[in-house]
């Protein structure tokens, strides 16, 4: 049966054009979604989470801002983070880490990795930009203690005068002219 | 001094030649035959004067025969050829006398049948000057030779034409289609082009022919018949009427069917080719009237799509498709719902003759740039939507399923149906899968949310204006909302929604105030965050209008604590009943008519700058318009210029009508003219434009920090339809900085926070 069905299978000139060309196709179609995101992340007004492409003519590298939710210990504060798009988002999620030094449970203060559900096993091709910066910008108010990258931080979460503290002991503030 | 070896020599070739001609006979007598046949042969083999009836052909054929057999055993026959073809060179000039005579006669009448005669009197020479077939065929083709040579080389330029008319009129007639078979004499005039190798020599004639035929036939056919396709009619034509013709000029001889079917081939498909091409062409250059034609233009589109197979003619189309809409539609003159429905036309035209979408693709292109400059696209598409048109022909196909907008997909491999992209389209190319119209429509612009703004605009409108006479309208307008929501999802329309329910709860509302004091005042309550910024005016109404809003609003507060209620006097309107000493008169008129005439209960004389003054600031010209209504009526008069005079009294009958004539032009009490939502003009459109700009600009200011002023332009490519210079950015940027919105230091621009 099997050499039946291959013998009849229309042949392929060669393995690779095929697989060159999809990603190629998805790359294209890629670059549209994320034209689109931009287009609706701009036109959408939600306070205090802003995201840019990084260079002119590549929307796979992104510069996003969040700022702290009011009310929350990082009220006022801004950071920084980089958004880097694999070729075949959306199915696979972006890779998104802070820039800024960001004292928090769920961010590594080493290289500013996040630990967050839908960055990793939750990723699901519905989330945008949009999304994911709503969702950081909620997680800075809202860590969730138990998995923490910053054992410190966790630990001090349920002190809020310390965390304070160590907090804007670690903040810097963003400078304008840093790209 | 001869040597013996030269007479040697002579002596032999003088033996060899004796001998030959001798043909080893005793004596000479050998030779006298020869000598004898050869003048017989050489007598016989003279190119007679037809004309001249006194010289006729010796019959005594075998005689002749006789003797040219003995002049070719003395292997001299070749000697009597030259000799002959000599003859008829020289003689040639006989032949020639009467082509000229036949070619003046043509030149006189240009009648074919001219050429027809003349042909069959060459052929008559070329019969006469025949020598005897049983010479062998290379005696008879060297003969042939000459004389076609000799005959090309004599016949003038005209008789090529000549020739094709003649050739043109054995072609069935193609108007009216007569059932005209060859009949035996057309038969005959074939086989005399063929012995004079005519046939070989105009080939090129022939075909044109043929072409031109095709050509005239299927333009007289089809042109501007697009209801039906014609291609099946047309190929039957072509069997049953040219095909015969055909057999006659290019499958002479042919021994059986199979035969001439082989010999037909090369040339059948030219012309069949040819055909396609044609209608191809005709249909190519009407594609624009066949397009406004549609759906009546079916078979034109079909036949079409078949020729385009045939014919590789796809970017031709393109071309002149593109050539007619920036010529006939895409232009101020034409309306933008116009080019909508042409639009939507050519999208479901375009599909027909290429599923695939690529000939779309590349014609849309131009007409979707330019729906997009124009500033009332959206509001044309939107207005279709919720069947605000007058013309009553919805873009929409209503038989279409509603579905939600379609967004480009990235392409599925893995369904089995897949295609790769057809050769001819660009890089660019979207597959255009067959969406609907609607989501080929919204997507002429990058974002929908320019559409659900509108739309909230139009709906804003559409509310505003229903009246106590037609609530059921409001209904009418749910639905529509219902059914645009499953288009544009129901996150988009949730304005929309609260638009719908504050007309339900402001009538709610109104039935409380109303119980808990009467008043004659009914407001429509509006949510200020979810409608469209209505026009508003510094209206204050006087007096007794004052007062009742006062009222109702207290009774409001009193009801919704939390809520304030904020007058648009300015929309609206009032039934009035206005008593005069000798009349009442009764209208129904927007807030600022009513404001004036309330005044006037004060006072009888008013100036107009005293009215506007007391109303609060309204413009000249709106207060004007205002007051015209009133002199319409006749309850006002206009004394002197902008002095105004209640007629307590109403004044004569004629002085009122010229008066009314007078006005009637700018002023229609119950119009309201500036009652309503402004339109929103192309101002705001570039205005709302540049407001999507600012967006791009301020998050890349936001996240990039500091850009100088070309970074910022090169980084706006990203917001779709961007198409402004660096100055155009460099004076919006300007204007931004005086607003307080950005600051710039040497060059470097960021926000100002």
């Amino acid at each position: 049966m099997d050499q039946l069905t291959t013998s009849l299978a229309p042949s392929r000139p060669s393995p690779k054009s095929p697989v060159a060309g999809t990603s190629q196709q998805a790359a294209g179609s890629t670059s549209n979604r994320l034209g689109n995101e931009l287009m609706t992340l701009m036109m959408s007004s939600s306070p205090g989470i802003s995201a840019f492409p990084k260079h002119d003519g590549n929307l796979f590298e992104w510069v996003g801002t969040i700022e702290g939710p009011a009310e929350t210990v990082y009220a006022g504060l801004s950071y920084r983070i980089s958004i880097a798009f694999p070729p075949n988002y959306p199915y696979v999620a972006p890779t998104i880490k802070f820039e800024s030094l960001c004292y928090h449970p769920n961010v590594d203060p080493a290289n500013g990795a996040i630990c967050l559900d839908i960055l990793q096993d939750k990723w699901s091709a519905v989330y945008s930009v949009q999304t994911i910066l709503l969702s950081l910008q909620s997680l800075l108010g809202e860590p969730n203690i138990a998995s923490p990258l910053n054992a410190d931080a966790a630990g001090l979460w349920n002190t809020p005068e310390e965390y304070k503290e160590q907090l804007m002991q670690h903040y810097r503030p963003l400078k304008d002219d840093s790209p | 001094m001869a040597s013996d070896a030269v007479r040697a020599q002579v002596s032999a070739k003088w033996q060899e030649s004796f001998a030959r001609l001798n043909r080893d006979q005793p004596g000479i007598t050998g030779l006298l035959n020869f000598s004898r046949a050869f003048a017989i042969s050489l007598s016989y083999l003279h190119p007679r004067d037809i004309n001249d009836p006194t010289v006729v052909r010796s019959a005594n054929v075998p005689h002749v025969r006789a003797a040219m057999s003995t002049v070719n055993e003395s292997r001299m026959l070749p000697y009597v050829l030259d000799g002959y073809l000599d003859e008829v060179r020289k003689r040639f000039n006989l032949v020639q006398k009467d082509v000229e005579v036949f070619m003046a006669e043509y030149a006189e009448s240009s009648d074919p049948d001219v050429i027809r005669r003349l042909v069959f009197r060459l052929l008559a020479w070329y019969e006469a000057w025949t020598p005897l077939p049983d010479l062998g065929p290379v005696i008879l083709s060297g003969y042939s030779l000459t004389f076609q040579t000799l005959l090309f080389s004599n016949l003038p330029p005209t008789f090529a034409t000549g020739f094709k008319a003649l050739c043109a009129s054995t072609l069935p007639s193609a108007i009216p289609p007569s059932a005209s078979t060859p009949t035996p004499s057309d038969y005959k005039m074939w086989a005399a082009f063929e012995s004079l190798g005519l046939i070989d020599r105009f080939e090129s004639i022939l075909a044109s022919v043929g072409y031109e035929h095709i050509e005239a036939y299927v333009l007289e056919m089809c042109k501007g018949k697009w209801s039906e396709p014609m291609l099946e009619g047309l190929r039957n034509w072509m069997s049953g009427k040219v095909v015969p013709w055909m057999l006659l000029a290019y499958a002479r001889g042919a021994k059986s069917t199979e035969e001439a079917r082989n010999m037909l081939q090369g040339v059948g498909s030219r012309f069949d080719f040819h055909m396609n091409k044609t209608l191809c062409d005709l249909r190519t250059n009407e594609i624009f009237d066949i397009i406004i034609d549609f759906p009546d233009s079916m078979g034109a589109l079909v036949d079409l799509r078949d020729c385009l197979q045939r014919v590789d003619q796809r970017a031709e189309l393109v071309a002149a498709l593109r050539k007619a809409n920036q010529k006939r539609l895409l232009h101020p003159g034409a309306e933008t719902k116009l080019i909508l429905s042409q639009y939507v036309a050519t999208i479901k035209c375009l599909r027909i003759v290429d599923p695939p979408g690529v000939l779309l693709f590349k014609v849309a292109d131009p007409i979707r740039r330019y729906l997009r400059e124009r500033p009332d696209t959206i509001r044309n598409i939107v207005a279709n939507l919720v069947g605000d048109d007058d013309t009553g022909d919805s873009l929409v196909d209503e038989n279409e399923p509603i579905q939600p907008l379609q967004q480009a997909d990235a392409e599925d491999y893995s369904d089995p149906n897949w295609e790769p992209e057809p050769i001819d389209a660009g890089p660019d190319f979207r597959a255009n899968k067959p969406s609907d119209i609607l989501s080929t429509l919204v997507s002429i612009y990058d974002s929908k949310d320019l559409f659900v703004r509108e739309l909230q605009v139009l709906l804003a409108q559409r509310l505003l204006s229903i009246t106590d006479d037609n609530v059921e309208r409001v209904e009418k307008e749910r639905r529509n909302i219902e059914i645009l929501k499953i288009r544009f999802g129901e996150v988009a329309l949730q304005v929309c929604e609260v638009m719908l329910r504050d007309m339900t709860d402001s009538k709610r509302i109104d039935g409380h105030v109303q119980s808990q004091e009467e008043s004659v005042v009914h407001p429509t309550i509006i949510s200020k965050h979810f409608w469209p910024a209505l026009e508003s005016t510094n209206l204050i109404m006087p007096g007794q209008f004052q007062k009742l809003q006062e009222d109702y609003a207290t009774q409001f507060t009193h009801f919704k604590p939390d809520k304030r209620l904020r007058w648009l006097p300015n929309l609206g309107t009032i039934s009035l009943r206005l008593e005069l000493e000798d009349r009442t008169v009764e209208a129904d008129v927007p807030p600022l008519e009513a404001a004036f005439i309330e005044l006037f209960s004060d006072k009888n004389i008013w100036t107009i700058d005293d009215l506007t003054k007391a109303v609060g600031a309204v413009d000249r010209a709106a207060a004007l318009n205002a007051l015209s209504t009133w002199v319409d009526l006749g309850v006002l008069k206009e004394d002197e210029e902008g002095v105004f005079r209640l007629l307590e009294v109403a004044e004569e009958k004629s002085a009122l009508t010229k008066g009314g004539k007078a006005r009637g032009t700018e002023a229609n009490p119950g119009a309201g003219g500036d009652g309503v939502l402004p339109p929103v003009t192309q101002q705001q459109q570039q205005a709302e434009q540049m407001r999507i700009y600012w967006k791009f600009i301020e998050g890349m200011l936001t996240n990039l920090g500091n850009l100088p002023l070309d970074r910022i332009q090169t980084m706006l490519k990203f917001a779709p339809g961007y198409d402004q210079t660096v100055e155009q950015l460099g004076a919006f940027m300007e204007a931004a900085r005086r607003e307080g919105l950005v600051v710039v230091r040497e060059g470097m621009w960021r926000l100002n926070r």
